[in-house]
C-alpha cells in the first residue's frame, strides 16, 4: 500500500517504525546527495545527515507541513553542512530548527530532478558536459583537461552554466 | 532563486554515481530508537547570564550551553578531552526527588539519578550528537534540543 509522505509522517509520530524506514528510503538519498553537494567528506556527510534526522524524530509532530518534509530535511542538510563548513565554527554548536523549507529544493523532487537533467542535456557545449561532469563529481583537473579549458576558468564557467540552467528551468515552469 | 547545493545535488543524484552509503541509512533508520514518546522540547538559547558567569571557555575544550521550555532550564556542560565528551548539567527549578536524566548519543544512553540540587553529569561519551532527556516523575519527559560536538 503506498502511503503519502504527510501520512508516513503522521505514522512515525505515532510509533509506526515501517513508517520511519519508508522516510528514509524516499528522502535519505537526497539528504545525502545535498550534504555532498555542499562539499563535505563521506565522514561529514553521514554526520550531518544523522543530525537532521535526530531533529526531525524531535519535530514529527510539530512540523508546519509534513507533507513538504522532504524540503524540510533537504533544508536541514544543507544550513547544517554550511555550518559545519565555517571556519570560525564552534567546538560545540546547534542550528536552529527549519521553520520554512527553501523554495528551492523542490528541484530535489523526482519530477523536478527529471527535468532538470532533460534541461542539462538540452544546453549547449560546453555547458552540457562540464555539468555531467560536475554530476559525476569529476574534480576540476579532470573537467579542465576533458574540456580543454583553463582550470581556472572551471569555477566561473560552472557558475555561468548553473545560471543558464536556472533560467532554462525557470522558462519551462512558467510555460508548464 | 534555487540555491546551487540543491541544484548540485539534484545532478548528482540522477547521475547516480556517489549513491548513499549502507550504513548512512542504518544509522538514520536507528535514530527511530532513540524516540522518547511525548516528550517536550527544549530548545537552545543565547544566554549572556551563563557566558559573563563562567564564560563559554572554548578554549579548553568546555562549553556551556542553556536549554529552555515552560518550567524548565537545563544548564549543560559540555568538555572535550582526549577524544570523549564529558557531559554535566542542572536542571532547573530542581525537578524532585525519583527524577532520572538520560544523556543520549546515537550509540549510548547513559542514565542518572538527579542529584538535589538538580546536578547531573556522565562521562566518557563518544563526541557527535548528544541530547538530555529530563524524566520527572508524574510529568511528560523534557528533551534538550540535539547538539553536535566535535571531537
Amino acid at each position: 500500500m503506498h502511503r503519502d509522505t504527510a501520512e508516513l509522517v503522521h505514522a512515525a509520530a505515532g510509533g509506526d517504525r515501517s513508517a520511519w524506514d519508508e522516510l528514509e528510503s524516499r528522502f535519505g538519498p537526497l539528504m545525502w546527495a545535498v550534504a555532498r553537494a555542499c562539499g563535505l567528506g563521506p565522514a561529514d556527510a553521514a554526520d550531518v545527515v544523522q543530525g537532521a534526522w535526530l531533529r526531525l524524530l524531535q519535530h514529527l509532530e510539530s512540523i508546519k507541513d509534513p507533507a513538504a518534509v522532504g524540503g524540510w530535511l533537504a533544508t536541514t542538510v544543507r544550513r547544517e553542512a554550511l555550518l559545519l563548513l565555517r571556519k570560525d565554527r564552534p567546538r560545540v554548536y546547534s542550528s536552529e530548527v527549519v521553520e520554512d523549507p527553501d523554495p528551492a529544493a523542490a528541484v530535489l523532487e523526482t519530477d523536478g530532478r527529471q527535468l532538470l537533467w532533460k534541461s542539462v542535456s538540452a544546453l549547449h557545449e560546453p555547458c552540457r558536459t562540464l555539468l555531467q561532469l560536475v554530476a559525476i563529481d569529476l574534480g576540476s583537473r579532470q573537467t579542465a583537461m576533458r574540456l580543454g579549458l583553463p582550470m581556472g576558468s572551471i569555477g566561473p564557467t560552472r557558475a555561468r552554466c548553473l545560471e543558464r540552467l536556472r533560467t532554462l528551468i525557470s522558462a519551462q515552469e512558467t510555460a508548464r | 532563486m534555487i540555491n546551487d547545493e540543491y541544484f548540485l545535488a539534484a545532478l548528482r543524484l540522477a547521475a547516480g554515481n556517489d549513491p548513499m552509503p549502507s550504513h548512512v541509512s542504518a544509522a538514520a533508520r536507528d535514530v527511530y530508537g532513540l524516540r522518547v514518546p511525548q516528550a517536550r522540547t527544549a530548545d537552545p538559547v543565547e544566554c549572556a547570564a551563563i557566558r559573563t558567569s563562567s564564560g563559554t571557555r572554548d578554549d579548553d575544550g568546555s562549553h556551556l550551553m542553556r536549554f529552555v521550555t515552560t518550567g524548565l532550564t537545563f544548564d549543560v556542560e559540555m568538555t572535550v578531552g582526549d577524544g570523549l565528551i564529558d557531559v554535566a548539567g542542572q536542571v532547573l527549578p530542581y525537578p524532585g526527588e525519583g527524577t532520572l536524566v538520560d544523556v543520549k548519543t546515537p550509540h549510548l544512553t547513559l542514565t542518572t539519578r538527579i542529584a538535589h540540587n538538580g546536578q547531573f553529569a556522565a562521562t566518557g561519551l563518544p563526541p557527535g550528537w548528544v541530547s538530555v532527556v529530563c524524566h520527572r516523575p508524574g510529568h511528560a519527559p523534557v528533551q534538550t534540543g540535539w547538539v553536535r560536538i566535535r571531537p
